[in-house]
């Protein structure tokens, strides 16, 4: 297959790339590698610490490491959330986004050190972060508990790091784009905008009162949504045609779906302010622009599942191992928006208001989609990038399952145990230590799913490392071009 | 969708205009907020915080207590804050319009507290609560575990200080 054939394309699907490492590939593969190292420990930090804050959930006075101030839950819980997020996520989408966009618009990423060295600040601003998290200096607002000083150096490292997928648009050098490329494009462009303005109006100069909540709560939809929403969304737009070697069905809706996700994702935030003290025309617009992303989880959900249930799609889509993690994701995406356009409205909400159907709202977004399609990325991408393969088939199986069924495990734990104790907290003759007792049950569950979660990152960092351990070996040193 | 600086500006504005739209408007309705009396001639509420239920703010944040403890009562009709006696009447943005960070939390793994002070029966209650049977008993020495530290007594005033059982001009307390 020659690289030019190419001009008769339609549209909805990616361009066939080269079965072979491409120049454009050997260039990024330092910083890739480095994002993808980095990303993969941190995963695991951050599930070694979410077992812990599984132990203790829940219990005032069980839990291991009682009164042990380093590891109380707040800390703990602080510490997992943003390893995961900052650690895992961020790095995992600044190694996929660069080679999403390299692959699409063939880019030769020249100034590779100025990644790298983005990498290296991002990762050392983020352990240095998280260890004043653990020695108590935390700013007590979710997903921005750094210290404020590390607020800039992330934002610069950032522009260091997770840059290139624009710079890489801007230099294409065909007319056409596809799908994924403007979700990535969109992605890193609105982190940091809306990382800097919430650094500054709820750390460097506080808004008054209750305003630095609402900057707070319009910062988080922006995080999750935007960047982990887009992000994964990209990255299934390029899979799904990729792999089952046809289009997206309904692509020509993508370009909606994609302007209506931007349009409405970052004014959903005051959803998860309803009933707050802050102005009821507020909470009214979270609500309503929760439910109108109902569009574009709608368009997603035609082109995605459209694609897959053609042709027999789903069997091929289990049967290949990128494609399993990727359609389990796409999946939860859907769930997710529905869900979230459920709870959204005033009555719903206030039933599983400050329970943990939020965090099972959020574990569905973060891992039962974005992660579990990372994933899959990963399968597609790293064999391309070491030239070798996977070492273990076996370890694969273990990594879907354990992750799998432990994503599954946790977020009906946390969906459904909490909305039952919010059904329960609802009637003020319930006491909560009532509440916390009928939910137990829901705990083991926690346990053990972020017992499945480990053992399936596990089994996914040894195949991964031991495949790019190996690929550096000096026998297959040079092998390409 | 094939222009970058159409992207670009597009994508700017998606972030921009919630932003003007729900920070900055916000900012303007909510940002000039002050103390104030609920009737002519009242006392002004809600009171300055004291300092040392400033340090002690300090050490709440410092130990994460907002992963489990709101700080906010909601309506009557949106759950049941008020009958479970969080609060004699939901919380108001002027409430919070005194505090230098505003901790509101989204996680009720214990106890609200936007009203704890006004419901804190005594001091040694306030510690007691504090020690969480024990998990924070870090903050205390002695050989019974009952001698606050400073972190304690600072967080002990903190929490003494956080009332909302005063009528203020959007919610009033009823006689």
């Amino acid at each position: 297959m020659t690289q030019e054939n190419r001009s008769g394309r339609p549209q909805g699907r990616p361009p066939e790339g080269d079965s072979r490492l491409t120049r454009t590939e050997a260039q990024l593969r330092g910083p890739f590698l480095l994002f993808f190292v980095s990303a993969v420990i941190w995963l695991l930090a951050a599930s070694v610490l979410g077992l812990i804050a599984a132990l203790q959930q829940g219990s005032i006075d069980a839990g291991p490491f009682r009164g042990c101030e380093v590891l109380t839950y707040g800390h703990i819980a602080a510490a997992q959330r943003n390893l995961f997020v900052y650690g895992w996520g961020f790095n995992a989408f600044f190694a996929l986004n660069l080679w999403l966009l390299s692959q699409l618009g063939r880019f030769e990423l020249r100034n590779d050190w100025l990644a790298t060295l983005g990498g290296a600040v991002w990762n050392i601003a983020l352990t240095y972060g998280v260890i004043q998290i653990f020695g108590g200096n935390q700013t007590g607002f979710g997903l921005l508990e750094f210290p404020r000083e590390v607020g800039p150096i992330l934002a610069v490292a950032f522009l260091l790091a997770g840059f290139w997928p624009i710079v890489a648009f801007a230099r294409r050098p065909t007319g056409h784009t596809f799908a994924s490329q403007w979700f990535v494009v969109g992605a890193s462009f609105a982190f940091p905008l809306a990382y800097l303005l919430a650094q500054l109006l709820v750390l460097w100069q506080p808004a008054s009162g209750v305003v630095q909540a609402i900057a707070h709560s319009w910062f988080v939809s922006n995080l999750l949504l935007l960047w982990f929403g887009a992000s994964a969304l990209a990255a299934v737009y390029y899979f799904l045609p990729k792999v089952l070697g046809r289009t997206i069905s309904g692509y020509y809706l993508a370009p909606v779906g994609f302007w209506t996700f931007f349009l409405f994702a970052g004014w959903t935030g005051p959803s998860s302010l309803i009933g707050a003290p802050v102005p009821l025309w507020l909470q009214s617009m979270g609500v309503v622009a929760g439910a109108m992303l109902m569009v574009p989880v709608i368009i997603t959900a035609i082109n995605f599942h459209g694609t897959l249930s053609s042709e027999g799609g789903w069997s091929r889509a289990w049967n290949d191992t990128t494609l399993r993690f990727v359609s389990f994701g796409a999946v939860a995406f859907t769930l997710f928006g529905v869900l979230n356009a459920a709870f959204g409205f005033r009555g719903t909400n206030a039933v599983v208001r400050f329970t943990s159907f939020a965090a099972g709202q959020e574990q569905l977004l973060v891992y039962a989609f974005a992660t579990m399609v990372l994933f899959g990325a990963a399968y597609f991408v790293l064999p391309r990038l070491t030239g070798s393969l996977w070492p273990s088939a076996k370890l694969v199986h273990v990594h879907f399952w354990a992750t799998a069924l432990g994503t599954v495990a946790s977020s009906i734990a946390l969906l459904v145990g909490g909305y039952e104790s919010g059904k329960q907290l609802a009637d003020a003759s319930v006491s909560l230590q009532q509440v916390a007792k009928a939910g137990s049950s829901w705990n083991l569950t926690l346990v053990v799913s972020a017992v499945l979660l480990l053992v399936g990152h596990c089994a996914f960092a040894l195949n991964a490392f031991g495949m790019i351990l190996k690929s550096s070996a000096p026998v297959s040193a040079g092998r390409h071009d | 969708m094939k222009n970058l600086n159409t992207l670009l500006a597009g994508i700017f504005l998606a972030v921009a205009l919630p932003f003007g739209a729900l920070v900055i408007s916000s900012q303007v309705q909510l940002g000039s907020l002050g103390r104030a009396p609920a009737e002519d001639g009242g006392p002004l509420f809600p009171s300055r915080e004291p300092g040392l239920a400033i340090q002690g703010r300090a050490v709440y944040v410092s130990l994460g207590c907002v992963s489990c403890h709101t700080q906010q009562v909601r309506p009557a009709g949106q759950g049941s804050d008020i009958a479970r006696g969080y609060g004699t009447r939901p919380s108001v943005a002027r409430d919070y319009s005194q505090q230098k960070q505003v901790l509101l939390g989204d996680r009720r793994i214990g106890p609200d507290l936007a009203n704890y002070g006004a419901r804190a029966k005594d001091l040694g209650g306030v510690h007691a609560a504090i020690q969480h049977n024990g998990q924070f008993a870090f903050l205390y020495s002695g050989a019974k575990q009952d001698v606050p530290s400073e972190r304690a007594i600072a967080l002990a005033a903190y929490l003494q200080s956080l009332r909302q059982d005063y009528s203020s001009p959007e919610a009033k307390l009823k006689q």
